[in-house]
């Protein structure tokens, strides 16, 4: 008896000390648009990477970060040379404007605007995490793009309107 | 901070438990003394109503919590009780992520098993028990930030004030804890409660985080809890004690 008494207070001890109020990094969180480039000059679907890529948001000071590795004060930390580049959209509002140089600081320099329309869902995680959001663009292939005199990406395919996870393509770039 | 302070607690929690088993060691012997007694001997049984302490003050030093607990037992055999809480708790939670509110009412019923041999006439207690706990909320979601790892754009926080109702879920309680007459009849007690959730309706989209008379849930199914309690013994009828019960004493 007074041992059951005491093993309760034991593992009741152990039970309170027990934190759970992190919010894990493993678990799935809000996504980014997933966006892959192509070469528009061959008729099978190629990938092909982008040079010196930089995409900043409307009414941001600095670009996306596409190497996180490197120190806050390497300019090259906003630079993509990737066929895969990953677009965080803003989850306070339901359009993010983003201005896409090409070989940015480069000869060829030359700036795309495209514009994302979405709804927003909120999916509870957990106590630690909250809610995340699920994005549903609502634009169609040709309206992402704002025309300009020379665009360097030449066409738009959506993939997936609908944002669930970052393990998929939602975007195909062809340029 | 908050958890160091519950680790000394828990910590504290034990260390009494220590205390109680060594006192009860010391009674034990000197009623040893007193076997030779000859007059015939009577145990009051009656019905035992209380409330808890520690939710009653935390009403008034806890902005965010609101409960109250009317406890009860009955004692049908010189061991064994049975038992009764029945409490209403109102608690807004404020995590980094979310704040919410529950608010419902609870039940719990069960047994409790005396293990403490009393001197003639006392129902003082060192009892385990069980009980069944069965709860009936609702949760009002009043804000969420989102979860977003990547940092470029600043996160919301959305004011929702979305409210869950016909929430409920049902448990099972393992109970240890002491009762002990300060005065005449007066009675303060003290047991900590390990739970189990058996069902637990949620509903969609969203958790029940707090439960009334469970408490916090955690991952898995378990949770926890204690009480303090302040009783009244009020006796109903005696029964007197067999010679062959006296003397296994």
């Amino acid at each position: 008896m007074k041992k059951i008494i005491l093993l309760l207070l034991i593992s009741l001890s152990l039970f309170s000390c027990e934190k759970d109020d992190i919010c894990d990094a493993s678990n799935a969180t809000t996504p980014r648009l997933v966006i892959e480039f192509y070469d528009n000059s061959v008729a099978t679907p190629t990938l092909k990477s982008v040079t010196n890529l930089k995409a900043v948001a409307s009414g941001m000071q600095e670009g996306v970060v596409f190497n996180n590795s490197l120190p806050v004060t390497n300019p090259l930390r906003y630079l993509s040379n990737s066929n895969k580049i990953y677009l965080p959209l803003n989850p306070s509002g339901t359009t993010t404007t983003y201005s896409l140089k090409y070989d940015f600081g480069g000869a060829f320099e030359n700036e795309d605007i495209v514009t994302y329309n979405y709804a927003t869902q909120a999916v509870y995680v957990s106590r630690a995490c909250g809610y995340k959001y699920l994005f549903n663009l609502t634009n169609t292939n040709t309206n992402i793009l704002s025309v300009d005199s020379n665009n360097w990406i030449k066409n738009i395919m959506i993939a997936k309107p609908n944002l669930e996870s970052e393990n998929e393509v939602h975007i195909k770039m062809f340029f | 901070m908050k958890y160091i302070l519950k680790c000394f607690f828990s910590l504290f929690l034990v260390l009494c438990s220590f205390f109680a088993s060594a006192q009860k060691a010391t009674v034990k012997d000197s009623t040893l003394t007193k076997k030779d007694s000859v007059k015939p001997k009577t145990e009051r049984y009656g019905l035992r109503v209380g409330i808890d302490l520690s939710k009653l003050t935390r009403s008034f030093y806890e902005k965010d919590y609101k409960g109250l607990e009317l406890v009860g037992d009955f004692k049908f055999t010189r061991k064994h009780y049975l038992a009764a809480e029945i409490g209403n708790e109102n608690k807004t939670v404020d995590d980094d992520q979310l704040n919410f509110t529950t608010n419902g009412t609870y039940l719990k019923v069960g047994f409790d098993y005396n293990s403490y041999e009393n001197w003639v006439g006392m129902n003082n207690m060192i009892y385990v028990g069980m009980r069944y706990g069965v709860s009936a909320f609702s949760q009002t979601l009043n804000s969420y930030s989102i979860y977003y790892a990547n940092t470029y754009f600043p996160k919301p926080i959305i004011e929702s004030g979305q409210k869950y109702d016909g929430l409920s879920a049902q448990w099972l309680e393992v109970v240890a804890g002491v009762k002990a007459e300060m005065f005449q009849n007066l009675y303060v007690g003290f047991s900590v409660r390990l739970n189990h959730l058996i069902t637990n309706k949620t509903p969609d989209n969203f958790d029940n985080l707090y439960i009334p008379g469970f408490n916090r849930t955690y991952g898995g199914n378990f949770g926890a809890g204690f009480n303090y309690t302040i009783s009244y013994f009020l006796p109903l009828y005696k029964k007197t004690l067999k010679n062959k019960e006296n003397k296994t004493k």
